[in-house]
């Protein structure tokens, strides 16, 4: 004979006035205690949405349940959602989990899956499911990032560098300002002609086209198109594979500054 | 997103020393520097075990539910979180069933309550025959 205690989540299932309400509030608050812990603006967040609720029980009990991220009481109430909101239904729910999901317009890789899940298990189609939140968020529905990649947290670094580097050139720019205005008021108001400094990336690609600093637009697109032509693979095409391969490589380099130095404004 | 454990064939609790030498003896070169990049630093391996506890748990409840070939799930999370479907657990017959035995339950004891003052003056009438016999055969 199987136990007949009840856990927490299927008394307050069996007490409710409408089991698929304090089921979808449970689901909410799964959403939202997957971005980390319940914050309190989460909580405040939920707690607004079940007033509009008839499931007639306290809502912070279930809260509390929803933060522990019990497995099984997530499965019945999904069961118990599958259940009553299937298909065209789904969508009232559907935006709200959009809500609670997205804070300050991110949205966490856990989070995102756990949409998915929701999506599928309410039988709401990708495309129907992208529309919806779109007008809710106002932002497109994107794939959860994968930090089982490399690439992932390359661009970390990369983003926390650029952060760094950006804040690092506004304090030299705060710096230089101040310099400015004084050797302004020593000399009495004479402007030095230096433009801009060079960035460290700019002249490495600037190096690689055999330039030096200042070079000017038209210098740039003579040099490339010079190099372009004698470290073209096809020029290397009866030499065997191996000098293609590195005469590729050269091009590349050659390409990828050139691209550089053209996109970036900063180098005249 | 990949079960990097799962590749490597550890489970995801080992430490960090199992893990050094699982990507050491790992032939595949991509999934070595992938590995030592997410798994080898300690903050990103924290990062990367929480998502895969979760995938983990989104990946049992959809094998519940039967939601395995969902539309949402037929990336590289799919290919490697993906259970085998198992019907028999679900949780609303569970429910069912268990309040069911309560009642059940419930209705038997009110049963043999009502009865309880007959049996209650059958057990004391056997009682006294008893000692009234063995007075008797004492004798």
């Amino acid at each position: 004979m199987a136990t007949t205690r009840f856990s927490p989540f299927e008394l307050l299932l069996l007490k409710s006035r409408n089991q698929t309400d304090t089921a979808a509030l449970l689901l909410l608050t799964w959403v939202a205690a997957s971005k980390g812990s319940l914050s309190e603006t989460d909580r405040q967040r939920l707690a607004d949405m079940s007033a509009s609720m008839r499931h007639g029980h306290d809502c912070q009990a279930i809260l509390d349940i929803g933060a522990r991220q019990d497995l099984d009481a997530v499965q019945l109430a999904a069961e118990v959602l599958q259940k009553d909101r299937w298909g065209t239904q789904a969508s009232p729910f559907l935006r709200q989990a959009i809500e609670i999901a997205v804070t300050e317009g991110k949205l966490a890789a856990a989070t995102n899956h756990i949409l998915r899940f929701l999506a599928d298990l309410l039988g709401t189609s990708p495309p129907q499911f992208a529309q919806l939140y779109l007008e809710v968020i106002g932002k497109p529905f994107e794939s959860p990032e994968d930090p089982s990649r490399e690439a992932y947290w390359q661009a970390r670094e990369h983003a926390r560098q650029q952060q760094r580097s950006q804040s690092e050139q506004r304090q030299r720019e705060q710096q230089s300002h101040h310099r400015q205005r004084h050797s302004q008021e020593g000399t009495g108001g004479s402007r030095q002609g230096s433009g801009r400094p060079h960035g460290d990336k700019t002249l490495r690609a600037l190096a690689i086209l055999g330039l030096d600093a200042g070079a000017t637009r038209s210098e740039i697109k003579k040099a490339y198109r010079r190099l372009a032509q004698t470290h073209h693979p096809d020029r290397f095409f009866a030499l065997g594979e191996r000098d293609v391969a590195s005469a590729s490589m050269r091009f590349q380099k050659i390409q990828k500054a050139y691209e550089y130095l053209m996109q970036d404004a900063r180098s005249l | 997103m990949r079960d990097l454990y799962k590749r490597l064939g550890i489970s995801q609790t080992a430490s960090d020393a199992e893990v050094a030498a699982a990507i050491e003896a790992c032939q595949h070169t991509a999934l070595k520097t992938e590995a030592s990049v997410v798994l080898g630093v300690k903050s990103r391996r924290e990062e990367y075990d929480r998502l895969h506890a979760l995938l983990c748990d989104i990946g049992r409840l959809r094998a519940r539910l039967g939601l395995t070939h969902g539309q949402y799930w037929l990336d590289s999370a799919a290919n490697d979180f993906s259970l085998a479907p198992d019907n028999d657990r679900s949780r609303h017959d569970a429910l069912v069933s268990k309040v069911t035995q309560a009642v059940s339950l419930h209705d038997t004891f009110q049963r043999w309550r009502r009865y309880s003052p007959w049996i209650v003056a059958g057990g004391f009438a056997m009682i006294a025959t008893a000692t009234v016999a063995v007075g008797f055969l004492a004798d």
